[in-house]
């Protein structure tokens, strides 16, 4: 599809880009903050309790941390558009190669999970919400409501005692690197991400097909007589899909912040567990980066996730 | 007169499955007929089951939990209470065409006018032709559809109420259906828009010899356009009369009805509304159901039971029992 800016959608589009860039600026603005407030000071502490005030001078003067804190953000963000994150405190690495580094693990099994739940959602939302029999939905929500309502450190420990400890299906914890290795190790926490995010996305699924159910325009569609495949897709599915696609596009950002948790318990070298360490060890540059990395990401997604609903079903608002 | 007959509805009763064991009757004794070429309006009060006996005859009681418990709808010989999933697929759309009761909800929100019309024309949904493109074309013309090219890119939310419907009408008049239902097709709609549907409706009738069932609980809306009026309360058919004779009706409902016209009262004055409110559904008295609304109700009226539906003169119908001691047996 060719973009043209003078059409209505085009503007939308272009409208909606432009607010992502400045969300995306804010996303920095309060990265770059949180960790100045936070308190501590860098220099001392990479130097220790008996460090001499020259040598932190020294090393605050190298760090870019003896300007203020204006001019600092000045400096990141002007090195931030050449593409330069920063370097690592601790291991003196740059911190785009980290994130290089760690996320694609992460990305792996995340897009494993949403794929998954993306296949298992729809068929569950759509029976259960086309069938509308209130015994099913009762006991559905039921079931959801439990998983959701269950932290999911809580579900990935039960999940570790039950497969790992008690029968050898998943080793406790390392990783391997290089499909189809790496699965061994990740098969669980994909397992537990897609339990979590069905119960999720076939609710909100769930509830727009029992909507779709009671239209009128589903009356016309079934009087017209049009072919099972048909009706399926453009009388059940496509009116019901848009909250759930905005749904899940939002949920991909949210499911960077629960990696931090699901990568610490299964220690996976993925980026959630390099924030932790980051955060443990006042590497703010890691920190600083990868938050930014996390929120450009959410943003944008969010961005696409809202513009494939409207593209799928124009009552969507964009 | 008899082979005129396109179809006849006989003392249909409709439930509706409450829980497993639940049922609810919400029509009770409906008997119509309508002939071909016949323009009908069908008329009464929110829940006096018109609804579902407009779904009864496109074959959609079912997915709303009701089901026809006894009577027949006789459609050219067929009889569509006992019409199987494969009967329906030659009768819906090819037949019996329909026009939802919602402008703005009728088209379906994710689907280009064009592609909704290509449905119409051709249920296999193929990718349309030429040929279906120039027939979409000319029942957009049809129903006086401006830019109609324009239209088929569009989607139902560039449209307004009254074209949305407009469209509605296109597709139920695709395949050139003998019957077409129309449940309350002007709906939230405003008052100019709802006269030029009803205008398109009457056009297309004179123009395509189709009978059309028009629902509406807008007497004075459709008394202008129909040729015969039959009127429903709690469940069941209560008159049947010309429109022509709206004001000699046999029924105190039908009067009642007619009387409580905004048009008719004096600015300032008091507008004439009837009392009380219709049985709810499950609690229908024995004998008749109008009775404790009704100006002229005596004992007679509570106990006969059930309201029977009787032919009165040629083209005349009455449930009530009394209607010639007040009506003075009209001619």
């Amino acid at each position: 599809m060719k973009l043209k800016l003078n059409t209505p959608l085009g503007r939308k589009i272009f409208g909606r880009t432009i607010r992502a860039f400045s969300i995306s600026f804010w996303v920095m603005v309060i990265a770059f903050a949180l960790m100045r407030v936070t308190p501590g000071d860098p220099a001392s502490a990479r130097l220790g309790a008996g460090a001499e005030e020259e040598a932190i001078e020294a090393l605050r003067e190298q760090l870019g941390l003896n300007v203020n804190p204006f001019q600092q953000f000045i400096n990141y963000i002007r090195d931030l558009s050449q593409g330069d994150l920063g370097t690592s405190l601790v291991s003196g690495l740059p911190v785009g190669e980290i994130i290089s580094k760690t996320f694609p693990l992460t990305l792996t099994y995340i897009a494993f999970s949403f794929f998954f739940a993306f296949l298992i959602s729809i068929p569950i939302g759509v029976l259960i919400g086309w069938s509308n029999k209130a015994s099913w939905v009762y006991s559905f929500r039921t079931f959801t409501s439990v998983v959701i309502a269950t932290p999911n450190f809580f579900i990935a420990m039960v999940a570790i005692l039950f497969f790992s400890v008690q029968r050898d299906w998943a080793p406790v914890f390392g990783y391997e690197p290089g499909f189809p290795g790496n699965m061994k190790y990740l098969w669980l926490p994909i397992a537990i991400n897609t339990l979590i995010l069905v119960s999720i996305i076939s609710r909100v699924l769930l509830a727009s097909v029992i909507d779709t159910r009671s239209e009128e325009f589903v009356e016309t569609g079934i009087i017209r007589g049009v072919s099972r495949i048909r009706f399926f897709w453009f009388y059940i599915l496509k009116p019901s899909l848009a909250p759930t696609i905005v749904l899940m596009s939002y949920m991909a950002g949210t499911m960077l912040g629960a990696t931090v948790i699901l990568e610490t318990i299964f220690s996976l070298p993925g980026i959630g567990r390099e924030l932790v360490g980051a955060v443990l060890a006042s590497d703010y540059p890691v920190v600083q980066g990868i938050l930014i990395f996390f929120g450009v990401i959410t943003v944008f997604l969010s961005f696409f996730g809202d513009l494939f609903a409207y593209l799928l079903d124009r009552r969507v608002k964009l | 007169m008899k082979d005129n007959v396109l179809a006849t509805i006989q003392d249909l009763r409709i439930d509706v499955r409450v829980t497993r064991r639940i049922r609810l009757r919400i029509v009770d004794t409906a008997s119509l007929t309508i002939q071909k070429g016949q323009l009908l309006g069908l008329i009464g009060e929110s829940g006096s089951g018109k609804t579902m006996l407009c779904r009864a005859l496109v074959g959609t009681l079912n997915r709303r939990g009701a089901y026809i418990e006894s009577g027949s709808i006789d459609f050219e010989g067929i009889d569509l209470v006992k019409a199987k999933k494969k009967d329906w697929r030659n009768i819906r759309g090819h037949k019996i065409g329909y026009i939802p009761q919602s402008a703005l909800a009728g088209p379906n929100p994710v689907m280009r006018i064009g592609a909704q019309l290509a449905e119409a024309i051709n249920q296999s949904g193929k990718k349309p032709s030429d040929e279906v493109r120039r027939r979409a074309l000319e029942l957009l013309e049809l129903v006086q559809i401006r830019r109609p090219e324009v239209v088929l890119k569009q989607y139902p939310y560039e449209l307004s109420g009254g074209m949305k419907q407009r469209v509605m009408i296109a597709c139920a008049i695709a395949q050139n259906p003998k019957l077409i239902v129309a449940d309350e097709p002007t709906t939230g709609l405003d008052v100019t828009v709802q006269a030029e549907i009803m205008e398109l409706l009457r056009s297309i009738r004179k123009e395509f010899d189709t009978s059309i069932i028009l629902v509406s609980h807008d007497l004075q809306l459709i008394n202008s356009v129909c040729d015969d009026i039959v009127v429903m309360h709690a469940g069941a058919t209560i008159e049947k009369v010309p429109s022509s004779k709206v004001t000699a009706a046999l029924h105190p409902y039908t009067h009642a009805l007619y009387d409580s016209r905004i048009d008719l009262v004096e600015p300032r004055g008091k507008l004439r509304t009837i009392k009380g409110q219709p049985p709810s559904v499950g609690k229908w008295p024995t004998g008749c159901r109008f009775a404790d609304r009704c100006d002229f109700v005596k004992d007679v009226c509570r106990t006969t039971d059930p309201t029977p539906f009787a032919q009165v003169n040629e083209n005349q119908w009455s449930a009530c029992i009394r209607h010639k001691e007040i009506y003075g047996g009209a001619k």
